[in-house]
């Protein structure tokens, strides 16, 4: 297991380091000069000289060559320095580190929530299948989940507050999780992605359905809950956590969409935000985080997988998916 | 003698029967499911939109009307005006283009990277397999808008330079048209974005199908590569990639629409809804209707895809059932 894991993280590494490259190279070779950006975008396009735009550079170490910086960048990397914003000047951790907080109070509550909603319904709609209820579940699940998270906001927006006035005004900015704004942009990240969950368990309950041992217990007399919870919630529920793995990268997204529509301050709106300007500290720093954080995940989910079906301990080492 | 000409022709006639029954069958289990046929009702009528959509319009997306800025819906402008006095109703039968055509480009191109690189994968083995895994691994763990964002900020700038020098060059009027470059880049990001998906999926049915008994049973009588893989790879692999395809390009759409809607898309003065939305999000609480219109659009199509798949999902792959 131990040594699992470790193969693992070490095949992040190569990954994470082409991927830095690639991103830094795209930025350096292509977005153009952040230095002029931020003159043209601040005092218009006539103040500018071409010598002040050169100390400036020297100052910034910007004129080196890109093997050179990105040397740079890379060891203060690997010491967890994510380098300074060209821009703004601050340092990108202190950055990450005033939006990060944010963003994954979100994800994190999202995939809660999503667990603790989606699960129980997806057994309902399950014992229920083909029925009304199954119908009534799958079918809103499938209706709010369909429609992608820009359009849901805004219109909830404008039938709560224009619609029915139970709202007075926007919910914008950010108070912390369990503030009244939070409803909102978490409504619209829960329902994003809660029909994924729905329907997998309910495909789960119904595989477990016409099991025998589900049958044996039932016709041994035990109690109808005890059956779902002790016989059927297990192998229901090895599938599902996969599939709550898969989910993250769509949260990830959906994060920053929510965080633009409700002006949320944290990584998907500094990525918005700083790309603008080519920073490519920051660029670079946002991406290789969005990138560690599902290679993370995964590898958290693939660890609990074997925890939950001993079938698939057997068979982890060297296969993939 | 007599033997050898039976043969063929019975063989024949079992293949053409179970091949007809397979695609019926599916058709009637698609039928069957309401929801599908409600959802299939909209999707034709987007394409019917984004073919004849500029010889319905009452008014030319670029239409100004400066006596009717930001005016409500009304018998003259369906679903009002923006700021600009353009009329809404009009820009979103035009956006019904951008998203169609973008869907089904961005599909296309990826669809037939991830064929290339699944069959490679799948056919070949070893290092190239692994190679191609990695590489789909390496894209999927990207956050989707994250790689858009950085794609257009990144390359719009040289691209854009170069169209310039080509114009300077050759003296070509094509090469002054930026909204090419845009259209390159929304296309590379989705393809970029979506071809793991379809290779991973070929890949995975070319090693499952191959590993079948049917097919070792075809190889072992010596029945030849190209037959085998007509009659039976293609067709059993034709269904779980009509699924996929089917829901790859209402999500090409949505993506499309999420760009726009993020301010990497394709920029004015083509309409995208996802644009209208992020405008109209601007002064939602006055001019609600600058938002309503294309959100109900996006959701209509959007759902209608959710639905035709999922029918599609059921009808195409009879063994996922369950219960």
């Amino acid at each position: 297991m131990g040594q699992y894991i470790l193969r693992r993280i070490l095949y992040w590494i190569p990954a994470l380091l082409l991927l830095a490259l690639s991103v830094y190279a795209m930025a350096f070779f292509g977005a153009g000069d952040p230095i002029k950006l931020m003159f043209l975008r601040e005092e218009g396009d006539v103040t500018y000289d071409a010598q002040r735009l050169d100390a400036i550079r020297r100052e910034k170490g910007l004129d080196r060559p890109f093997l050179v910086q990105f040397g740079e960048y890379t060891w203060h990397l690997v010491q967890g320095d994510l380098g300074m914003s060209v821009i703004s000047g601050r340092s990108v951790n202190d950055m990450i580190g005033a939006t990060a907080p944010v963003s994954f109070q979100i994800g994190l509550a999202t995939v809660i929530l999503v667990a603790l909603l989606g699960i129980p319904l997806g057994i309902i709609a399950g014992l229920n299948h083909n029925n009304w209820v199954d119908n009534s579940i799958l079918g809103s699940a499938l209706f709010i989940s369909g429609i992608p998270s820009y359009v849901v906001g805004p219109m909830l927006m404008v039938f709560l507050v224009l619609g029915l006035g139970i709202m007075k005004t926007t919910p914008y900015g950010w108070e912390g999780l369990f503030s009244k704004k939070a409803i909102l942009p978490m409504f619209v990240m829960v329902f994003g992605s809660i029909a994924i969950i729905i329907r997998q368990t309910r495909s789960g309950v119904l595989e477990v359905l016409s099991e025998d041992y589900v049958r044996t217990a039932r016709a041994k007399g035990v109690p109808e809950f005890m059956v779902i919870v002790r016989h059927m919630l297990r192998p229901v529920l090895t599938p599902v956590v996969t599939v709550l793995g898969q989910m993250l990268i769509g949260i990830v997204n959906g994060a920053i969409i929510v965080e633009k529509i409700f002006g949320i301050p944290g990584l998907g709106r500094l990525t918005i935000d700083f790309t603008y300007g080519v920073d490519y500290p920051v660029i670079v720093a946002i991406t290789l985080i969005g990138a560690f954080l599902v290679m993370a995940l995964n590898l958290l989910v693939d660890i609990t997988y074997p925890l939950l079906d001993p079938r698939a301990a057997q068979a982890m080492t060297g296969v993939e998916e | 003698m007599t033997t050898q000409e039976i043969a063929p022709t019975d063989d024949f006639g079992i293949a053409e029967a179970s091949r007809t029954n397979l695609w019926k069958d599916a058709v009637a289990r698609l039928a069957a499911n309401k929801l599908a046929v409600i959802g299939i009702i909209p999707i034709i009528l987007l394409f019917f939109i984004a073919i004849f959509g500029p010889y319905l319009t009452p008014y030319d997306f670029l239409a100004q009307d400066f006596t009717a800025r930001l005016a409500a819906p009304s018998s003259e402008h369906w679903l009002g005006t923006d700021e600009l006095g353009r009329d809404v109703f009009s820009r979103i039968l035009y956006g019904a283009r951008t998203a169609v055509a973008v869907g089904l480009v961005s599909t296309a191109i990826s669809l037939i990277v991830g064929l290339i690189m699944g069959s490679l994968a799948g056919y070949l083995g070893g290092r190239v397999d692994m190679l191609v895994v990695w590489l789909t691994d390496m894209t999927r763990s990207m956050p989707a808008l994250l790689l858009a964002i950085v794609i257009n900020l990144t390359l719009k700038v040289p691209l854009e330079a170069w169209m310039e020098q080509m114009y300077l060059a050759t003296k070509n009027g094509f090469f002054r048209q930026t909204m090419w470059v845009d259209l390159v880049l929304v296309f590379g990001a989705l393809a970029l974005i979506q071809w793991p998906g379809y290779a991973r999926l070929i890949r995975g049915q070319i090693l499952s199908i191959r590993s079948r008994n049917y097919v070792l049973a075809a190889r072992a009588l010596g029945m030849p590569t190209g037959r085998i893989l007509t009659r039976y790879v293609i067709p059993n692999a034709m269904g779980p990639l009509i699924v996929a395809v089917s829901a790859g390009l209402g999500g090409a759409m949505v993506l499309e629409s999420a760009f726009s809607f993020l301010g990497v898309g394709v920029q004015l003065p083509i309409p995208s809804w996802g644009k209208m939305i992020s405008d109209g999000l601007r002064m939602w609480q006055t001019h609600p209707y600058l938002l309503a219109g294309p959100a109900v659009m996006m959701a209509i199509i959007t759902v209608s895809f959710a639905w035709l798949g999922d029918g599609l999902n059921d009808a195409l792959n009879p063994r996922q059932w369950g219960g």
